[in-house]
């Protein structure tokens, strides 16, 4: 175990599959006690990265350790605990038959890992759905099954590929707060996610894109240190607004809101967009910036400096 | 080695609820091989009888009836009509209505009464070659039969077989009555477990692949031969219920024999699964797919299994390429076993090369899949 509190450590990970680069060579570093969000849309590289953090896939290049190790070093097993994207359990066995089979593979005895289950049961709320099916539960109760299996060998490391893809906003809020009962007792928790909303309840988070990390901090500090202001367009209609600003150079993003356009414009680019607008009648009405817009500014800024390349 | 046997109590108790649970599975692995054993005891029967005789009879004595009689009392032919000449042979052969025409020439009666070899003809339709072939067999013991019942009844006194013109003489010893039902059931042993064997495991481990499980068993400390060795044991375990299932169906059903030792045949058998078992492993992590694993396991598994292995045709008569490629065919070796311990009383002196075969193969099978069973995903 790494002394300075550092759980996961991965630097220039690089991945290609076939002549799709997957991973352009990201760093990645987690603490105990920490939850670490990998934030990005479809494609960006957040399964590749957690599956070679979990010793599944082999980086072509960079250096990974989970506590100290190599992440497929039989030891690190025992202390890692994966739920991955997809539906992984046994359909056809029933939630306890799961959670049993899991506990055996970790050699867990059953006195040790009875209260364990109970707790496990408890607090995902399926102690009532033990003898069903895992095909028959929800999507929802599904996820929190498979997080009860992540979870049963108490590990000091978790990684969560899209844990709350397809689940409802009650089940989503939930699993978030067991994950966040888990770190309390210092486990390092890495959750990818393609909701900007849910980077908000991770500690630190990491804005994957194309494979390349475009940001990293505290969601917070992420958002106070935006640079881009951030507008909502009033008068006018939508149709009309959109058309004003297409072709507009201070516009990074733009995106509806309600009836509205939400913008994040440049740094300098306000009075750019304010006589584009002037033209429809428009006026721009500044707001607070949210995790999504710090994503879009960066995606934006990045698109635009790969088009002056 | 505690924690090994753990997890592979897991792994096969966890398999084994897959099994009960999918109805498929089931049927495939203890259905269909019953199913197989009785469409190939009864339907596929290289048991010639009834062969439709049309009969020339161009002497028209007591003794050419005499012969006509013998050739229809046994049932192997049945006399459908008669022909003025041997010429209108092919019209019938053509249509159907006969299989064989038996020729008595004028003077037939004269030349046995003179105690000179009676000549006959038998014209058979060779379209189709086994039947011929049968036929042949049949016809030739008849004939002798009959030339004896006659010469005796002409000659008091006269031993049967002095005045016959045998040239040679065919002896079955083992399936005396040449019931195919024993020579088949053997065969269908070793296809039906080739087959089951093969793509039940193919499917069982291509479904974790399929499924997203071995994403979720690679991410925990199970070993790679924990996965294997606790998937293979359910289907052993099946495997076994199969053969004694077939193998007492075999002697209920046909009158099949046990003759020899039957712990060479359990060891044969346990052999021969795990070879096929490793094939089905190699094929679904090849494959990685249901579907295609579904297909490869079929083909390579059922195609050399019925045709490579002296299941139904002679592997002494197959051109030497083929010959040659039977020698990796497992289920050569365990059919050899199945028919020398059942029906030719045989043991551990005339059987051990087998064994061994099926040994070579087995761990051929299980060392090359589980090498090329890696935990990496990509």
């Amino acid at each position: 175990m790494s002394t300075d509190g550092v759980a996961i450590r991965a630097v220039g990970l690089r991945r290609a599959f076939a002549d799709v680069q997957a991973l352009a060579g990201i760093d990645v570093q987690v603490r105990r006690g920490e939850i670490y969000g990998l934030v990005g849309p479809d494609g960006a590289g957040k399964t590749t990265t957690i599956r070679i953090l979990a010793g599944l896939v082999d980086a072509d290049a960079g250096d990974v350790s989970v506590l100290g190790h190599r992440p497929d070093d039989g030891a690190v097993r025992e202390q890692v605990g994966l739920m991955p994207q997809r539906y992984a359990l046994y359909g056809d066995l029933s939630v306890g038959e799961n959670l049993d089979f899991f506990r055996q593979l970790y050699c867990l005895p059953w006195r040790e890992a009875s209260p364990r289950i109970e707790r496990l049961l408890e607090l995902t709320r399926l102690k009532r759905f033990v003898d069903r099916r895992a095909d028959d539960l929800s999507g929802g109760m599904y996820k929190k099954l498979a997080l009860a299996c992540a979870l049963l060998h108490q590990p000091a490391v978790l990684l969560l590929d899209e844990p709350t893809n397809g689940v409802d906003p009650v089940s989503r809020r939930e699993l978030w707060e067991l994950l966040g009962t888990f770190v309390g007792q210092g486990m390092a928790v890495l959750v990818s996610t393609p909701y900007m909303d849910e980077a908000e309840r991770c500690h630190r988070v990491g804005l994957l894109f194309e494979g390349r990390m475009l940001a990293e901090g505290a969601p917070g500090r992420l958002v106070r240190e935006l640079d881009h202001p951030v507008y909502v367009v009033e008068g006018s209609d939508r149709a009309r607004v959109t058309r004003a600003l297409t072709g507009v150079a201070g516009v990074r993003a733009m995106s509806p809101a309600g009836a509205r356009v939400r913008l994040v414009v440049t740094p300098d680019g306000t009075p750019e967009v304010a006589r584009a607008l002037a033209t429809v009648d428009a006026t721009l009405r500044p707001v607070r910036a949210d995790f999504e817009d710090v994503f879009l500014a960066r995606v934006g800024a990045d698109d635009a400096a790969g088009r002056a390349a | 080695m505690r924690r090994f046997l753990i997890r592979v109590r897991a792994m096969a108790y966890k398999e084994a609820l897959h099994i009960r649970r999918d109805p498929l599975t089931l049927y495939i692995g203890l259905v269909l091989p019953l199913i197989m054993l009785l469409l190939f005891g009864f339907g596929v029967s290289f048991d010639i009888d009834h062969i439709p005789l049309a009969v020339v009879d161009d002497d028209r004595s007591p003794e050419s009836r005499a012969l006509v009689d013998a050739f229809t009392a046994a049932h192997e032919f049945e006399r459908k009509g008669s022909l003025d000449d041997a010429d209108a042979a092919g019209d019938v052969f053509a249509s159907g209505r006969a299989a064989a025409v038996l020729e008595i020439p004028e003077g037939y009666a004269r030349a046995l009464a003179r105690g000179e070899t009676a000549e006959v003809g038998l014209l058979l339709d060779a379209a189709d070659a086994s039947s011929t072939t049968a036929a042949l067999v049949r016809a030739d013991a008849m004939s002798r039969l009959a030339t004896a019942r006659v010469v005796a009844s002409a000659v008091p006194g006269m031993s049967a077989s002095g005045g016959l013109p045998v040239s040679a003489a065919t002896w079955t010893r083992f399936n005396p009555a040449g019931r195919s039902a024993l020579f088949l059931v053997p065969g269908v042993t070793a296809y039906v477990l080739a087959l089951v064997a093969v793509l039940l495991t193919a499917l069982a481990v291509a479904r974790e692949w399929e499924r997203g499980s071995m994403e979720q068993l690679f991410a925990t400390p199970v070993g790679r031969l924990d996965i294997v060795v606790g998937k293979l044991l359910p289907y052993l375990a099946m495997g076994a219920v199969q053969v004694l299932l077939v193998l007492t169906a075999g002697a209920w059903v046909f009158g099949l024999p046990l003759r020899g030792n039957l712990l060479v045949l359990a060891i044969a058998a346990i052999l021969f699964m795990l070879g096929m078992l490793g094939q089905g492993l190699l094929i679904s992590v090849v494959t990685r797919n249901q579907m295609v694993a579904t297909q490869a396991s079929t083909l390579s598994s059922m195609l050399p299994s019925m045709l490579l292995s002296g299941f139904m045709f002679p592997i002494a008569n197959m051109p030497w390429p083929l010959r040659a490629l039977s020698h990796i065919v497992p289920a050569r070796y365990f059919i050899a076993v199945l028919r020398g311990v059942l029906l030719k009383g045989n043991g551990w002196t005339e059987l051990w090369p087998d064994l061994v075969a099926l040994l070579a193969f087995a761990a051929f099978m299980v060392a090359v899949s589980t090498a090329r069973f890696q935990r990496k995903l990509a």
